[in-house]
């Protein structure tokens, strides 16, 4: 029962970096672009967010500064496909290939400090509550706030005109442009939030999740946060469910070693990715394309005609 | 803002900014380095030379430019081939495992074997493996439309666990003291050196590098099955309408990209390393997307731009034992291929100067 | 870059260069595969080579590059390093063996030291410590530690070294604490990855394990849980005890200088052999540190004891009767394991609630 709590539990932490960067990421493909720099932005947030706490102390500046280097990255990109038409698969993974150097350049005299992770929040009363009060309501500021920014993500892609705009942009760019909408200045702005979160997502997992700085700190999780956009085919309340998914398997991979149930650990690592496939495989049959939200230009660079 | 610079397509590619291209990304990106290393107290000038003139200074670093160019050059032509045709195997550093992982399935059951016919075997088998592997994608791209983009990504780490639990399990050395790592191979496994009795670790797989890249060479520039590609990725409609089929571009983008990178693979397994292990490749798979670009997608240009790299990894070395951080040419790498894409624009666009207007 | 460097270079890969001169300081080459950090392997490979430095002065010189990893690339540093004149290399890590060994083959001339590999050549040493008398001590520590008898253990591969280590370990425990049940065990299977590192930790704690075990890993993130969690830690390799400042149970110490000193004196008079070196607390290269204030005099004074008697040679952590935790007895009353044994373990003992991976 306590492994079953603490798997429970546990996902929502171990969900919370996977889910705030893909919520951005899913925002940038939405319009239409993919930027597969995920994990360098949340390796370069992560140190910065780690050396700005374990300086001064704050954690809250930690994760401004962390948001802010991964934008940096998100701007170099935003400016490579928008202003030079580069090739998006090819300046994601430049990008990417960027911010895990710098990561690993300036973490390099922080290997294995410490730091004190903020408290978690215990509500009152409703945290007694036996099984379901540890598992919804023993987490931090940050659990909670990200599931607070995933419901103004659903109402602002499905209700606000903002919302709209992008994803008309994402379908057809040369239509949105027709219509008056402005494709660059929108992508520009989607590709900033994109690196805005995988900014908090990695000063999020060195700050308050691991509050360790070693080197391969993010290990992987921002490709994992890549497929969480694809396996909640581009709507935000099933990346979240995914995400969850996603958390609990990571640590289910533990917790079922020391159950003897004998899988191997490589197949449980596997799991994520092999779901994605099979999601992704399932949902992109053309009959549901349209329904599924899958932007249709994704992927394609857009200039104005003059 | 009345006079702005803004960017327009041209009609036809330029060559002469083509050539400018490379000179242009070199100077910012050798500036970029400068700013860099004299931050982290280094003198530029040593890490410049470590980086570009050291790698030519003897045959043990031309040696080992030759042992890294390899892989890059081989799976650059195979993904080069893809992108052509907006086919974005992103998959190769998987390809390449499922490659080396089938190949060496025949020296792990035949340990003793001299036979003559165990590396052409093994080339084979990689080779067909990979396409297997990348086939996957391709399926579910042409069946189910679902990008290759994503499905080749996945399939990477799930081919890396699969070589793990292998070599974890049942292709593990008995003798191996439970170390994760198979058998040793014999040598009829492994490529011949390309110089004998030296100390030099270059093989002959360097000319079945370029062999396959005058074969991409051909394939791309003279054959009619290239220019299906060239349209199939440049307009769906037109190649439709000239009878062409977008799944057969996707199929063929696919399954080169895989031959190439599990022939790659056998070339570490049966090259410089003679075993499977955990690490098969430091990243060749996503480093060859960048030669890719690098060359323009052109196969001659792909061979130059696999040497440049090289060159660079090379370097790298002598400068960590200079006292740079071994992170630091990662960073100089990435600002390469930025500069590369943005100066690549060029190619294709030209600025010019215009009053008012908006974007 | 000087002409006499590229002179010495080319007289270097000649042979010519050899330590003929009594006075030229012995040029040492030295890489570790990762960050040093401030606890853990590469820490402690690299405070070795520190001390040995301050012990022999200016009678050597030595080029320390670290984050060399495992793979085709270590090769061309290992070469460069001693294409510029190293007259010996030390190898960090489990990976640089085999090119280790061909590059020690081209070089009849080099002496080359690697960590925890198996292989030797004439002039191809291995060496490590015995890391499971150490081990044994502080499972002794847990053993008195734990109040529901109930032992967790966070491993990262599992390698014959870490076997050892594990079973010592709760051989240990038990010879403290008889009562005790089956430890659990997690397995990472990497080397860096502190948020699985830590998840461990906390997966374990969830079962009940109230005494924590960090075998191994890369990184500290186990050893911090625990403090948070209010549980106790025992650790490998460094003392942690800055990491977990009042849940510090125990560490079982490496000392690597013990061994770089005794080996580099030996490159110097001439008397470096391949062999393997395997040298514990007899030799100065593993010991217990980092006790916990909470364990009572007499407990401490019972692992002091022991240490002695290991020491001493007067006992081995693994005597007979040992049975294995499928059942079968692998050691039998009377018998102990030898060198090579324990070098190549491969099963788990009684008391561990764990099939090997694979």
């Amino acid at each position: 029962m306590d492994t079953l709590v603490f798997v429970l539990a546990g996902a929502f932490a171990t969900a919370t970096p996977l889910l705030l960067a893909a919520l951005g990421e899913l925002v940038v493909e939405k319009s239409g672009v993919i930027n597969l720099s995920v994990e360098g932005m949340m390796a370069v947030a992560a140190v910065i967010a780690f050396v700005i706490t374990y300086t001064s102390g704050s954690h809250l500046l930690g994760f401004v500064g962390g948001a802010l280097a991964a934008m940096l990255l998100s701007l170099i990109f935003a400016v490579l496909v928008l202003v030079f038409s580069a090739n998006q698969v090819a300046s994601g993974l430049a990008v990417g290939i960027l911010g895990l150097g710098m990561s690993a350049l300036l973490g390099r005299s922080y290997e294995s400090f410490t730091l004190t992770a903020p408290a978690k929040i215990t509500v009152p009363v409703l945290s007694n509550i036996p099984l379901v009060g540890p598992i919804l309501f023993q987490q931090d500021l940050v659990v909670y706030l990200t599931i607070a920014a995933s419901a103004g993500l659903i109402w602002f892609m499905q209700k606000s005109r903002n919302g709209l705009v992008l994803r008309v942009i994402g379908e057809d760019p040369h239509i949105a442009h027709n219509l008056g909408f402005r494709v660059l200045r929108t992508r520009f702005l989607a590709i900033l939030f994109g690196g805005f979160m995988a900014g908090l997502a990695g000063a999020y997992a060195a700050t308050v999740l691991t509050p360790v700085w070693s080197q391969g700190m993010i290990v992987g999780r921002g490709w994992i946060a890549l497929a969480l956009v694809v396996f909640g085919t581009w709507r935000v309340l099933r990346v979240v469910i995914g995400a969850y998914i996603f958390g609990a398997l990571l640590l289910a991979d533990l917790a079922v070693q020391s159950l003897d149930i004998g899988i191997p650990s490589q197949v449980m690592t596997s799991m994520p990715y092999l779901m994605t496939i099979l999601v992704l495989a399932l949902v992109s049959r053309d009959a549901l394309r349209i329904k599924l939200n899958a932007p249709v230009a994704l992927g394609e660079n857009y200039r104005p005609a003059h | 803002m009345n006079l702005r610079l803004e960017i327009v397509p041209r009609t036809a590619p330029s060559t002469q900014a083509l050539m400018m291209v490379p000179a242009i990304t070199i100077a910012l990106s050798v500036l970029c380095a400068i700013v860099l290393f004299t931050a982290l107290n280094h003198s530029p000038s040593l890490v410049l030379y470590s980086f570009f003139v050291e790698p030519f200074l003897d045959s043990y670093n031309l040696s080992e430019v030759l042992i890294k160019a390899g892989p890059l050059i081989l799976i650059a032509q195979g993904l080069a081939i893809g992108f052509r045709a907006k086919v974005w195997n992103i998959g190769a550093e998987g390809q390449l495992t499922i490659g080396a992982i089938f190949a060496a399935l025949i020296p792990i059951t035949w340990p003793q074997s001299q036979s003559a016919l165990m590396l052409p075997v093994m080339i084979l088998v990689g080779g067909l493996a990979g396409a297997a592997w990348a086939s996957i994608a391709a399926l579910l791209r042409t069946r189910f439309n679902a990008s290759e983009i994503i499905v080749t990504l996945m399939l990477n780490q799930i081919a890396f666990q699969i070589l793990l639990y292998l070599i974890n399990g049942p292709l593990k050395d008995p003798r191996g003291f439970s170390f994760p790592q198979s058998v040793p191979f014999p040598e009829a496994a492994m490529f011949p050196p390309l110089v004998e009795d030296s100390l030099l670790r270059a093989n002959m797989s360097i000319w079945l590098v370029l062999l396959i890249s005058v074969l991409a060479w051909v394939f791309v520039a003279r054959s009619f099955a290239g220019f299906r590609l060239l349209v199939g990725g440049l307009a769906p409609n037109a190649a439709r309408y000239a009878g062409f089929s977008a799944n057969r571009a996707i199929w063929i983008s696919l399954l080169a990209g895989g031959v190439a990178a599990g022939i790659a693979g056998v070339g570490e397994i049966s090259g410089p390393i003679g075993k499977l292990q955990p690490i098969l490749s430091p990243g060749y798979g996503f480093a060859a997307i960048i030669v890719a670009f690098l060359g323009g997608l052109n196969p001659i240009g792909i061979v130059l731009a696999g040497f440049f790299m090289a060159v660079i990894f090379v370097g790298a070395d002598g400068a960590v034992l200079a006292g740079i951080p071994a992170s630091a040419p990662v960073v100089f790498q990435g600002f390469i291929l930025i500069f590369y894409l943005a100066s690549y624009t060029l190619v294709n666009f030209k600025f010019r100067r215009v009053r008012g207007g908006t974007v | 870059m000087t002409k006499f460097k590229a002179v010495m270079t080319f007289a270097t890969v000649l042979g010519l260069a050899a330590p003929a001169f009594a006075e030229a300081p012995l040029n040492i080459g030295f890489i570790v595969p990762n960050p040093i950090g401030e606890v853990g392997w590469d820490y402690e490979l690299d405070r070795g080579r520190r001390e040995m430095q301050e012990h022999f002065g200016d009678k050597i010189i030595v080029t320390a590059v670290d984050s060399v990893g495992e793979g085709p690339d270590s090769t061309r540093v290992m070469n460069r390093i001693v294409a510029q004149g190293a007259d010996v290399l030390f190898l960090g890590s489990f990976g640089h063996m085999n090119d280790g060994l061909a590059l020690a083959k081209r070089r009849p001339d080099l002496a080359v030291l690697h960590a925890g590999g198996y292989l030797n050549e004439a002039n191809f040493a291995t060496y490590s410590p015995k890391h499971y008398e150490a081990a044994y001590l502080c499972g002794m520590a847990a053993g008195y530690a734990t109040k529901n008898g109930q032992l967790g253990i966070v491993a990262a591969f599992p390698l014959p070294e870490v076997l050892g280590i594990m079973n010592a370990y709760v051989l240990g425990a038990k010879n403290a604490n008889p009562e005790i049940k089956d430890a659990k065990v997690v397995w990472l299977n990497s080397w860096f990855d502190p948020a699985r590192n830590r998840a461990s930790a906390e997966s374990l704690v969830a079962q009940g394990a109230d005494v924590l075990f960090s075998l191994f890993p890369g990184t500290p993130a186990a050893v911090a849980a625990a403090e948070e969690l209010g549980v106790y830690v025992t650790t490998t390799l460094s003392d942690n005890s800055e990491f977990a400042p009042s849940k510090h149970l125990c560490a079982g110490q490496v000392n690597f200088s013990a061994i770089y000193i005794d080996q580099v004196n030996k490159v110097l008079n001439g008397s470096f052999e391949g062999v393997d070196i395997f040298a514990g607390v007899a030799e100065g290269a593993v010991e217990v540190a980092g006790l916990s204030d909470d364990l009572s005099e007499d407990q401490r004074a019972a692992i002091f004891a022991k240490q002695e008697a290991i020491r001493s040679g007067e006992f081995k952590p693994f005597s007979g009767p040992i049975v294995d935790n499928t059942g079968n007895e692998v050691v039998a009353a009377g018998n102990q394991l030898d060198a090579g044994m324990i070098k190549g373990m491969n099963f788990l003992v009684e008391g561990i609630d764990s099939e090997l991976p694979y």
